[in-house]
């Protein structure tokens, strides 16, 4: 079904199917994802949502190389990468198809490095040449709402906003055909909440496929395509965002929508979240 | 080279490396500027300094000042060589334990963990058996026992960066662990590198002079900064004035590479980059209240 060589006109831009990813040495092995399947097109978003420990950032790491695969395969840009060694991964990666953006822009840029020396490593990485690569970062700054003047800046003089945009530039200075985003916007204000969502709208106009990872339901709702609700490392219901928002089938999904924190949770709603708890607990 | 430039504006970075300098120059030409044979024996032994001697000499009659001069390429190339030799064989196989798996990891620890238990004396002393006798020889194997404070220092500076979010995101955009050495760990590992470098320079001073005093390495009469400290040291009585030179020396060294290493901790990482800019900020405003007029100045 898959190949090893990019095909021309890859139908889904990242392709998983049955993947399990298991952690630490043989005796005490633990499951980290069991059977997941997900695929993304080209253009689509994908909201995949779950709590913490559920398996959302291992899911994001084995799609990049850095956690290997137990069993499954994941397809990315027409490539089987799941056999791939470490020096097919590099060479992967320099081709800059998938990109990451981690879930915390401070610790994910360098204090030591500028701005625009952190921005430019992904095209240096490459061989790109340094001119060229200044040039290529000006050219992103703009898409991201970052002035010239930040070039020169560390991190540490940065607001959250600003470095999550950075970090965001940093991922798309290699033109992505797939964009894994982190809790993009659960650490910023809804002034640049706002901003990165536009900024990902716009990247889904260009045909990039997102991937967004969050904890919470309504900060990726509003503009995933679709929703995928992750739950101790099963994928336990996948639909549109609309289908998952009015209509959830598993307990956990409902859970999750009926967890949003309000001053007037009415008794009713209260003895329901109880009974969802003790259903997926049994 | 970024490194060096915020070393070198530094007030304390400009006079470490300005001292070091004149020690380096010392080892360069110091056997030649010596003006007497600094082996000779005379009948004026233990004499006080004269414009002859301008030292004195010592309990053999040999002039100290040429000595002491005659003495410092060997010393200085012989606490370099520990140094650096410990530097090499401590800290790249410390930076590499953290990325070449876990089989390197373990056999990597466990040299090392033998290294620091062998005796260093009797060590020393068997490897000199082996290979023979010579100052190279003494040298690299005191630097191989010292490496392994290198290796835990790597070691831990690596260990506590290399698993960071910009590292993975070094990785994700395909970076070779070259480039992750180069552009992110050399930054972090190079200050408390620097700080176990200026240190084992000091000790190297030491151990140079040990190594003598048991017959091994440098062989007497041929002259070291240690070694005269150490003899100086026996006629303390006659010449209590003696030590004052050689130990003034090896003290100086000592300082002035504390004081680069202490630069180099100083100007390294985010905060280093603030220091020197606040530095320079500071020189920039006083030259323009120096040449913008009084009236001007506001």
């Amino acid at each position: 079904m898959s190949s090893n060589t990019p095909s021309d006109k890859p139908s889904s831009a990242l392709e998983i199917s049955d993947l399990d990813v298991h952690y630490g040495p043989r005796r005490r092995r633990r499951q980290a994802l069991r059977g997941v399947s997900l695929t993304v097109a080209p253009g689509e978003t994908v909201g995949l949502i779950g709590e913490t420990g559920s398996g959302k950032s291992t899911l994001a790491r084995t799609v990049l190389g850095l956690v290997p695969a137990t069993a499954g395969s994941i397809v990315v840009g027409g490539e089987d990468v799941t056999t791939y060694g470490r020096r097919r991964w590099r060479a992967l990666r320099r081709r800059g198809v998938v990109q990451y953006v981690f879930q915390d822009p401070l610790r994910s840029l360098d204090p030591d490095l500028t701005v625009e020396e952190s921005l430019s490593e992904p095209l240096l990485v490459r061989g790109v040449p340094r001119a060229e690569a200044a040039g290529r970062i000006r050219a992103h700054l703009d898409r991201v709402r970052l002035t010239e003047e930040l070039l020169g800046r560390l991190p540490g003089a940065l607001s959250g906003g600003q470095r999550q945009r950075v970090a965001v530039a940093r991922a798309l200075v290699t033109e992505p055909r797939v964009l894994i985003l982190d809790e993009p916007v659960s650490a910023l204000d809804s002034a640049n909440r706002v901003q990165i969502l536009e900024i990902l709208k716009n990247l889904r106009a260009d045909g990039v496929a997102l991937v967004l990872i969050s904890h919470d339901l309504g900060s990726v709702a509003g503009v995933a395509d679709r929703i995928a609700v992750l739950y101790r490392g099963e994928l336990v219901e996948t639909g549109t965002a609309h289908d998952i928002v009015t209509n959830p089938q598993h307990p956990y999904t409902r859970l999750l929508l009926g967890s949003a924190p309000t001053l007037h949770g009415a008794p009713a709603d209260r003895a329901e979240r109880q009974a969802l708890r003790a259903l997926l607990h049994a | 080279m970024t490194v060096i430039r915020r070393v070198l504006a530094l007030t304390s970075g400009r006079i470490a490396v300005a001292v070091l300098a004149v020690i380096a120059l010392l080892a360069a030409l110091g056997p030649l500027l010596a003006p007497q044979n600094p082996l000779a024996t005379s009948v004026r032994t233990l004499a006080d300094p004269s414009a002859a001697h301008w030292l004195g000499t010592d309990y053999l009659g040999r002039d100290t000042f040429s000595r002491l001069l005659d003495g410092s390429r060997v010393s200085v190339l012989g606490s370099l060589e520990v140094a650096l030799t410990a530097l090499v064989v401590g800290a790249v196989p410390g930076i590499l334990s953290v990325h070449l798996g876990r089989a390197f990891e373990w056999v990597t620890l466990r040299l090392t963990d033998t290294l620091v238990a062998l005796p260093f004396l009797l060590f020393a002393v068997a490897v000199i058996a082996l290979l023979g006798n010579g100052i190279t020889q003494a040298m690299l194997v005191t630097g191989v026992l010292v490496s392994p404070l290198f290796y835990r220092v790597a070691r831990a500076a690596t260990l506590a960066v290399a698993r960071s979010p910009y590292v993975e995101a070094a990785i994700v955009s395909g970076a070779s662990l070259g480039w992750i050495v180069r552009r992110h760990l050399w930054a972090k590992v190079l200050p408390p590198l620097a700080v176990a470098l200026a240190q084992t320079i000091g000790t190297g001073f030491v151990i140079v002079s040990s190594l003598t005093f048991l017959g091994i390495g440098v062989q007497p009469p041929e002259p070291t900064w240690g070694g005269l400290l150490a003899s100086d040291l026996g006629y303390l009585a006659h010449q209590p004035w003696a030590p004052a030179a050689p130990a003034l020396l090896i003290m100086v060294t000592v300082w002035a590479c504390n004081l680069l290493a202490d630069a180099v901790r100083d100007v390294s990482g985010e905060a280093g980059r603030a220091l020197v800019d606040r530095r320079r900020a500071r020189v920039h405003r006083t030259d323009q209240a120096v040449t913008t007029p009084a009236g001007g100045a506001r």
